[in-house]
């Protein structure tokens, strides 16, 4: 398929699902999605497709959580970025993880670093932080303070 | 003089220990020990394990899995024993001193003798910060 039947099917097939669509550059698509649809696209881009998962990314917003899942079509030289925006209070999202092997570490690390609940993984470890972390402690959100009263912030020596 | 540390001095063996780095350093570590700059002259040499280890080349920024395994090694190095920080995040940590993951600088762990600065350093400037020490221990009475 052309990357116009590949986008064309796919926007059609999920329209319900698909919030808002930009067709960045001929490389780039971000398809923002709804957050409970997100194992339903996940694995038909992944199965039947044939697009290979590069990596999730998240970051703290100023009013939202938000993920983003590349997916790389190798065939048409196309990355399908698909975005989420999860409530900041409450991060939530239904794992893919259980699905497909590759999303397993990487949603284990956004889930310590971030605090993003992911339903269903699993093997829902720590996988980067150290064991002396304090629970519900999450670094890379916005408000994060630094919790370790013996850290030094100094030059050293 | 002492006579542990004097022979230590002859032929050093270093083991090389990375708290986190992101590989440069150690890429520049490994090219002291190639035939171009050859640390060998020097008569140091790249040992496996710690228990044989003279002098200790810490590289990175000491991060908090890291820290935990730096103490253990250091227990088991044989005593004398010099440490040497490589690169800008072992000598102060560099970019990563406030970082959520790298709480205390290197020589608030344990007693270095040796900076070397740079990101990465040069062989040459590694090499310069080893034999440097050497020199500087030997001339101690």
């Amino acid at each position: 398929m052309t990357r116009e039947e590949v986008l064309l099917d796919f926007t059609s097939r999920f329209n319900e699902d698909i919030l808002d669509f930009e067709d960045k550059s001929n490389i780039r698509a971000y398809v923002r999605i709804k957050p409970e649809s997100i194992v339903k696209i996940g694995t038909y881009l992944f199965r039947n497709i044939g697009a290979r998962f590069n990596i999730a990314s998240a970051s703290d917003l100023p009013n939202n959580t938000e993920i983003l899942y590349h997916f790389i079509i190798e065939d048409i030289n196309l990355l399908i970025s698909l975005r989420v925006l999860l409530d900041k209070d409450k991060p939530e999202i239904e794992s893919l993880g259980k699905e497909i092997e590759a999303f397993n570490w990487i949603e284990r690390e956004m889930s310590e670093l971030l605090g993003i609940t992911f339903i269903g993984h699993p093997d829902p470890r720590r996988l980067l932080l150290s064991d002396d972390w304090p629970e519900g402690v999450y670094p890379l959100r916005q408000d994060y303070e630094e919790w370790d009263k013996t850290a030094d912030r100094t030059r050293g020596v | 003089m002492s006579l542990k540390l004097k022979a230590l001095l002859k032929s050093p063996w270093v083991f090389h220990l990375s708290t986190g780095s992101c590989n440069n350093c150690d890429i520049e570590t490994l090219d002291c020990l190639t035939p171009r700059f050859d640390i060998e002259r020097f008569g140091m040499l790249l040992t496996g394990s710690i228990k044989h280890a003279d002098v200790l080349l810490i590289t990175g920024s000491c991060n908090r899995m890291s820290v935990v395994r730096l103490k253990e090694l250091y227990a088991q190095v044989p005593q004398p024993c010099l440490v040497v920080a490589i690169g800008t995040c072992a000598a102060s940590r560099g970019i990563f001193k406030d970082s959520y993951n790298c709480p205390l600088p290197l020589d608030k762990i344990i007693p270095v003798d040796v900076y070397i600065p740079g990101c990465p350093p040069k062989p040459e400037a590694i090499i310069a910060g080893v034999v440097k020490l050497i020199e500087k221990v030997g001339s101690a009475k």
